[in-house]
């Protein structure tokens, strides 16, 4: 195992790079967070024909057999891109789910087409008010197959085709087009991603056989590095966009990015995503060997990239003094990313408590 | 030989010639020079040292893979070479990049050994960070050997080394850059004078060096007449590689492993700021080492480590500085007292500023990282890189 991409990665690196310059260029990513639409749909398509919904799913479900890792690459790509995709909430916090069970039925009908991209998986975990990310949950009961409840803050829950519900005594399956669920599309900080309140009544569901515990390890195993990839690929859009401002605009005769209160704040979110980046790597490692480090090696990630992020989306919006202010450059969009990341898929304490937790500390 | 082979290799000569690492082994450790040396010895001779370098110059000729193997299992032992990490980290790499044939064979299989143990002799009262301001004049004589004059700073483990390699003046006609040579200079040499400078933390690590018309011969050069700029970046990537690519080491002071065992001692390991404190450490400093391997592996497969090198002394720098003010509230009241387990926690937050300026300070390597990595402008202060040297204002 290495640190570093196999050239298979690198391939599949380039090849989402060049998807979102040529398909999603931030000018695209603003006309959709503007729009209605959660996702483009074209969009979505190419994301599909590289096959990175399937990357992870084992072949036997119909995905690529490849490993988490090279998820992550494409993750980190579309990341740097800021681009919209159901991509997170359905193939890893979904299939993540679905894999990490033991339910046969639901593996075999549900991920060959998560796979395909041609249905969308959400994860409803949050309650209102419960700032450790499922630890217990209340809102959702059961009876008889029949759910009821709400659930807050479900990441690609408006558009997606089926629901795993972590619910008092277990996970539960729910489609989406059933009477008893209403998806409500929240209005929310960061415009690139999609989030809903769901809530359930009497909807029928599924109770997915497995160790509802272990499910949910896994799940924020793979939810904290998938969305440290993302952040780490935005920071380097922060710094790539800012050094490049940096060298054209002039004051006091010279290029601001020759001062050091510039290129010092430049040079310490370069290092701190550095330190963010081998981090992922280790994670990523991690699970594709399956060591005994992963849940370490997932959080550590995690609580380095979320602030790491969020301090080099704020520096963005700094060094591009007044411009950084206005609603037409792009800055704000990450910074609202940044800043929403932090928050999402648990808190920044309960990622500490979860690292010291599974430090043995 | 696979990776695999050599590290069980390693890991049995270890197991048998050093001591595991133990926080009260760690607490007494205390190697002689005489005990760094016959260990350096032993190394070499088990085929433990040099180990990507060149068998004709006493090395193993083995690859990143090995180094890393190695660097790995040696985590878990304490390892009394703290005399050779200059001579083999910086002037050696240097040698082996830029040296003569000759200077190659003569000096680098005794490094290997601890035969020799080498000093670093760049920085000067008048600059430090700015080390092409140097003052210390070599000039040609008849014979077409030099004279050495001047002095050195801040030069770390001076007192026991045989050599060093010294940057010197040789044309200050010239803009300051353009009339540096670097030499390899004999410590042994009667015109060398080495008074010890006590620091901070009350030990006397490094020291003050004179030269006093110290003769070398013409080839003493390291590289070319006057081009000893070029020689002295390559040293300098050399040694922020060597500070900052360096593993989680479990007898880091202010590592995690340490500072674990402290909390639970002095029983703040319940408190949740002090959980969560010691979470962070733990990031922190395996994303450091990480960064270190995926630096090596890069290299390994084509991609230079280069200016990123500041990158890893950075962040090594900045983990100890953070990690002094995380200690203060991980090992409370104690961290004040100088006897029992938290005395070497706090040897090491007061050693911290200086571990940060050795090697370049924080300043420094960030320019290099905005510059060199980043491409941005070269900082206002380079303006001065075309005025000839004897024009310049200087710090007196
Ligand atoms: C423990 C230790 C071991 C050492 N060992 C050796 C050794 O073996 N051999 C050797 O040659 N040297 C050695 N040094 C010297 C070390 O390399 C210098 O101390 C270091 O480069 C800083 O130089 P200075 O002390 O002259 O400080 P100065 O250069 O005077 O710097 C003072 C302050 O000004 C800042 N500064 C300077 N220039 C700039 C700039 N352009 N932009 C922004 N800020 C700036 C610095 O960051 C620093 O904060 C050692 C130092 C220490 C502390």
């Amino acid at each position: 195992m290495t640190l570093i991409d196999n050239p298979d990665q690198k391939d599949l690196a380039d090849a989402v790079r060049k998807l979102v310059s040529a398909r999603s260029p931030l000018s695209k990513v603003r006309a959709v967070a503007l729009s209605d639409a959660p996702y483009d749909a074209d969009v979505w398509r190419q994301v599909c024909s590289l096959g990175l919904p399937g990357l992870a799913i084992p072949e036997q479900y119909g995905g690529a057999d490849g490993t988490w890792a090279d998820l992550f690459v494409g993750l980190r790509e579309l990341g740097a891109g800021l681009v919209q995709t159901p991509l997170l909430a359905s193939s890893v916090l979904a299939a993540g789910a679905l894999l990490a069970g033991d339910d046969e039925d639901a593996k075999s009908t549900w991920l060959p087409k998560i796979a395909e991209g041609k249905a969308i998986g959400a994860l409803a975990i949050s309650e209102e008010g419960d700032a450790t990310w499922g630890a217990q949950p209340a809102g959702v009961t059961a009876t008889d197959g029949t759910l009821s409840g709400t659930k807050v803050a479900v990441l690609g829950g408006a558009e997606a085709d089926v629901l795993i519900v972590h619910a008092s005594d277990g996970f539960y399956l729910v489609e989406t087009d059933q009477p008893g669920v209403t998806v409500t599309r929240e209005e929310v900080l960061d415009l690139t991603r999609s989030v809903a309140t769901v809530t359930l009544d009497g909807a029928s569901g599924r109770l997915l056989a497995g160790d509802a515990g272990a499910v949910l390890d896994r799940v924020i195993d793979l939810a904290n590095v998938a969305l440290a990839a993302e952040q780490s690929g935005a920071i380097t859009t922060c710094i790539k966009i800012t050094t490049e401002y940096a060298n054209i605009r002039y004051s006091f005769g010279l290029p601001i990015g020759a001062y050091q209160g510039v290129k010092h704040k430049l040079a310490d979110d370069y290092t701190e995503w550095c330190l963010v980046d081998a981090s992922v790597r280790t994670a990523g490692e991690a699970l594709t060997t399956g060591s005994s480090e992963v849940s370490v090696a997932a959080a550590a990630a995690r609580v380095l990239a979320s602030p790491a992020y969020t301090r080099a989306a704020k520096n963005m919006m700094l060094l591009h003094g007044g411009i950084g202010f206005t609603w037409e450059h792009d800055a704000h969009l990450f910074y609202r990313n940044a800043v929403a990341g932090n928050v999402l898929l648990g808190g920044p304490l309960f990622q500490q408590d979860r690292l010291a937790d599974k430090l043995g500390v | 030989m696979p990776a695999d082979e050599f590290r069980a290799k390693a890991l049995a000569w270890l197991q048998e010639h050093a001591t595991p690492f133990t926080a009260e082994a760690a607490d007494r450790f205390a190697p002689t020079l005489d005990e760094s040396k016959a260990f350096q010895k032993g190394l070499a001779e088990a085929g433990l040292a040099g180990i990507t370098w060149p068998t004709e110059y006493g090395g193993q000729g083995l690859g990143e893979d090995e180094l890393i193997a190695f660097n790995e299992v040696s985590a878990d032992f304490l390892m009394p070479t703290g005399p050779f990490v200059i001579g083999l980290g910086m002037p050696a790499p240097t040698i082996l990049e830029l040296g003569t044939e000759e200077q190659k064979k003569r000096h680098i299989p005794k490094m290997l050994t601890g035969e020799e143990i080498w000093c670093q002799l760049f920085s000067e009262p008048n600059g430090g960070s700015d080390v092409a301001s140097l003052q210390t004049t070599a000039t040609r004589t008849e014979t077409g050997s030099w004279l050495i004059n001047g002095q050195k700073v801040w030069t770390s483990g001076a007192q026991f080394s045989d050599f060093g390699a010294i940057l010197a003046r040789t044309d200050p006609t010239v803009p300051r850059h353009a009339g540096i040579t670097m030499f390899i200079v004999d410590m042994h040499h009667p015109g060398v004078t080495v008074r010890p400078l006590v620091v901070a933390t009350g030990d006397a690590p490094f020291n003050e060096v004179y030269f006093d018309d110290v003769e070398v011969p013409a080839d003493a050069v390291i590289g070319e007449v006057n081009a000893g700029w070029a020689a002295a970046v390559v040293m300098l990537r050399n040694e922020r590689v060597t500070i900052g690519a360096r593993g989680r080491a479990r007898n880091n002071p202010l590592g995690f492993d340490t500072l674990r065992e402290i909390a639970s001692d002095v029983g703040t390991s319940d408190d949740p700021g002090v959980r969560r404190k010691l979470a962070m450490v733990y990031a922190r400093e395996t994303a450091a080492a990480a960064f270190g391997r995926v630096l090596h592996e890069g290299a390994l497969s084509g991609e230079p480590i280069g200016a990123r090198g500041s990158v890893g002394k950075l962040a090594g720098a900045e983990f100890g500085l953070w990690a002094s003010d995380a200690a203060e509230e991980i090992v409370g009241q104690d961290i004040a007292l100088l006897s029992g387990k938290s005395a070497k926690v706090a040897k090491m937050i007061l050693a911290g500023p200086g571990s940060a300026t050795a090697g370049g300070s924080n300043e420094i390597q960030r320019n290099i990282i905005a510059e060199r990595v980043l491409g941005l402008p070269k900082d206002p202060g380079a303006a001065d890189r075309k005025t000839p040297f004897n024009q310049l204002k200087l710090s007196k």
